[in-house]
């Protein structure tokens, strides 16, 4: 009688499970198909993925060192030695994607899990062989091409390293575009264009693992909220009261003034304080959820908490929270870049806003080119991602469907 | 209605201490503690003039207390009912008292003093933003509303949402760049309030000896041009998008309906009853969007250099003056759950179906 007792209503459980899980895939699939039909999606996704690029093979585009040399009848490669650790696994990570996602062989979650190990062991393992040297000097080539003691050499696209400071060209410092350099220099005699191609990863990175960070939170103390309504309801909508009446921007100069900012603390800074939205949401969502036929099952049948919250309610509420976390990677990356600009985000790393920063010299100088082009790049890519998230938002609301 | 907004007050006791104490001991536990920075400018002094210093800020301020116990003095202080401390840091008699915000410990001047300068300046920056907003947002959100699908509803949509997407600090850079600026055009001053001469002006323009003087009211507009601008263009834009979805909601309804079927001019269907019921959605948002321009007014004003309460929090936080950093999160996040219970009661007055009971 137990036995039976507990077998079934587990397996109604297990069926609802993949049920759901299946038509919240399709769901997913119809909401995908419906956004790569809009022009103003499709650009933002092109944008987004030239980004990706750039930032994957970054040390390929913009390097001082040569790609090839023939120095005293030998033949080098200064880029390929100066890799670094995370050079190496960023392109690790991208071919081996790439290669899993066109072979059709094995099923898509055996290519993921592959995927994964393959990172892990990259991560695990790179830092610890890859040690390129940590004293460099960029201009060694220029003056041994000038001194005629290379025989043949080729270069990047953009022959300059973000940190290359032209020691040998001081006369280089803040000039505005030329054909050597594209996007002119900034205020260390660095080249622009090769800092922003390179800041591509700061805003990337920040801009999704911030937002990943918030939806985690978010989720959680959302989904407890809405789920055990009563005193932890009151307690949480107290926190989510609490993160969102205090100044956003103050909150944040607070955290960034007290840990010395680099680029990870800075993205769970981010993530711990833009979180609210989230919670609002799927609290909002798993109230009307708890009242359910199927959840009231799974409770039924006796499932444990963290199944029936993750497993059963959650797939039924994610898809639209896809928009607000589209939304949020575009005010990540504004958030980054502003605090940045104001002087207190990143300090060692050259991001957009910390290179807009500099436009604006001494005694009022005003240098266009360090205004425009790290500006533009924020606004393009923040512009892309509310493209994506308003054409996301429009797939998902049915009233706009009736009337299309 | 009455018993929710009582409720809803006595709520805002837990949270404001919510607010304020995870901002004090964030600050608490950071290496180098309060009032660190304070003692690193200073970094060339010989190591036993610096734990003078640091022994003289420790017994004033009481910063070798436990930390909680240094939370519920400053509790103390901003409450009007409780110790009252005497000149030497200890604490007096119990009763009712005036509530202080403590002192700089940068400036060395009451809090309040610094919160009475510059809280007006960031008021009144987002005061004279919110009516053009607000005007600009109605107006293009009517006509785009009117003209839907064509080419001016297109054209404003996308540009509504490339301007919610321009970052302000480009807009900041490029405006004072290009409008401020010696080397293109000189049309705007780059910072500030007022020109050093203001204090001499007289209040409206004149004809004086010297010439024509633009007059005090006339250079405070000027200099507040720019920032008002980039402070108003994202809300705007957002204005805009809410004011169209209402009307074309409203003009899809039942009632609207009615009144053509009756032969009312489409004029009048617009103005008169459409318009009168869009303006809710739009009075709704009034109460969050004027905590989110405080927060936007935080980089306008670091970015044209004007003393406002922004200003002063971002300058308080990076030398860790624990007073003002906390009276300025006090002041926000104030305004910011007063502007929450506003939201919630207007909501319920402008939409009779919503009620708290």
């Amino acid at each position: 009688m137990t036995e039976i007792g507990t077998i079934t209503p587990l397996g109604h459980g297990e069926l609802l499970a993949t049920e759901s899980a299946s038509s919240s895939r399709s769901y997913f699939r119809q909401i995908v198909d419906s956004v790569l039909r809009r022009v103003g999606a499709i650009l933002g996704a092109i944008w987004i993925g030239t980004l990706v690029l750039l930032a994957v093979f970054s040390p390929l585009i913009a390097n001082s060192h040569p790609c090839l040399m023939e120095k005293d009848g030998h033949w080098s490669s200064p880029m390929l030695a100066h890799l670094s650790a995370g050079d190496v696994i960023l392109q690790t990570l991208f071919w081996s994607g790439a290669v899993l996602y066109f072979i059709p062989k094995p099923r898509r979650q055996t290519r993921l899990i592959l995927w994964i190990c393959v990172s892990v062991l990259a991560i695990g393992i790179f830092p610890f062989i890859i040690n390129p040297p940590t004293i460099v000097e960029y201009q060694i080539y220029r003056e041994d091409q000038q001194a005629g003691k290379i025989e043949k050499v080729f270069y990047a696209p953009i022959p300059f390293s973000p940190d290359d400071h032209l020691f040998d060209q001081m006369e280089m410092r803040l000039t505005a575009p030329s054909r050597i350099h594209w996007m002119g220099t900034t205020s260390d005699s660095a080249d622009l264009l090769s800092n922003m191609i390179y800041a591509t990863r700061i805003a990337l990175s920040i801009g999704f693992i911030s937002t990943g960070i918030a939806l985690i939170i978010g989720v959680i103390i959302g989904g407890l909220m809405g789920y055990y309504v009563g005193w932890i309801d009151l307690l949480g909508m107290r926190l989510v009261e609490i993160f969102d009446a205090i100044p956003t921007l103050l909150l944040l100069l607070c955290f960034v003034a007290i840990f010395t900012p680099n680029l990870y603390i800075m993205m769970a800074i981010i993530g711990a304080t833009s979180w609210v939205g989230y919670a609002y949401f799927i609290r909002a969502e798993f109230l009307s959820l708890r009242q359910r036929d199927f959840v009231q099952a799974a409770r039924a049948a006796g499932l444990p908490v963290r199944s029936i919250l993750f497993r059963h309610m959650l797939p039924n509420g994610l898809t639209p929270l896809i928009v607000s976390a589209s939304f949020g990677v575009a005010s990540a990356i504004l958030v980054e870049s502003t605090l940045s600009f104001l002087g207190i985000g990143l300090v060692n790393e050259a991001s957009w806003g910390n290179l807009l920063n500099q436009a604006v010299g001494e005694g009022g100088t005003f240098y266009w080119w360090i205004a425009l082009y790290p500006g533009l790049a924020i606004f393009l890519t923040v512009f892309a991602y509310n493209l994506i998230g308003e054409a996301l938002r429009d797939a998902l609301d049915p009233k706009l469907q009736e009337n299309k | 209605m009455f018993a929710y907004i009582i409720r809803r007050l006595l709520l805002m006791f837990p949270t404001l201490l919510g607010i304020t104490a995870l901002v004090f001991f964030t600050m608490a536990f950071s290496p180098g503690g309060i009032g660190g920075p304070l003692l690193d400018r200073s970094g060339n002094m010989r190591g036993g003039q610096q734990q003078y210093i640091r022994a003289y800020y420790e017994k004033r301020y009481g910063l070798n207390q436990p930390k909680l116990v240094q939370y519920a003095r400053w509790l103390n202080l901003i409450s009007p009912i409780g110790f009252r401390s005497n000149d030497d840091g200890t604490l007096g008699s119990f009763g009712l008292k005036w509530p202080s915000l403590g002192e700089s410990m940068q400036q060395h001047r009451p809090v309040m003093d610094l919160i009475a300068e510059s809280l007006p300046i960031t008021l009144l920056l987002n005061l004279i933003s919110i009516p053009f907003v607000y005007g600009f947002g109605v107006v293009t959100g009517i006509i785009s509303a009117r003209h839907r699908g064509g080419w001016y509803d297109t054209a404003t949509s996308l540009s509504q949402l490339a301007s919610w997407s321009v970052p302000t600090i480009w807009a900041g850079v490029m405006l004072i760049g290009l409008l401020a600026n010696r080397q293109y055009i000189k049309l705007f001053p780059t910072s500030g309030l007022h020109e050093p001469e203001a204090v001499f002006m007289p209040f409206l323009p004149h004809f004086m000896a010297r010439g024509w003087n633009c007059g005090w009211l006339f250079d405070t507009a000027w200099h507040l041009v720019l920032p008002v601008v980039c402070l108003s263009y994202g809300s705007s834009a957002f204005l805009t998008k809410l004011m169209r979805g209402s009307i074309l909601e409203n003009l899809d309804s039942d009632y609207v309906r009615t009144a053509r079927a009756k032969g009312v001019a489409e004029r009048d269907v617009l103005y008169r009853h459409v318009f009168r019921n869009s303006l809710l959605a739009l009075i709704t948002v009034a109460a969050s969007i004027l905590p989110a321009m405080i927060g936007g007014s935080v980089v306008v004003e670091s970015i044209f250099s004007i003393p406002g309460m922004g200003k002063l929090g971002v300058d308080s936080v990076q030398f860790r003056d624990r007073e003002v950093v906390m009276a300025v999160t006090l002041i926000g996040g104030l305004i910011g759950l007063l502007s929450q219970i506003l939201r919630d009661i207007i909501y319920a007055m402008a939409d009779p179906r919503v009620s708290y009971e």
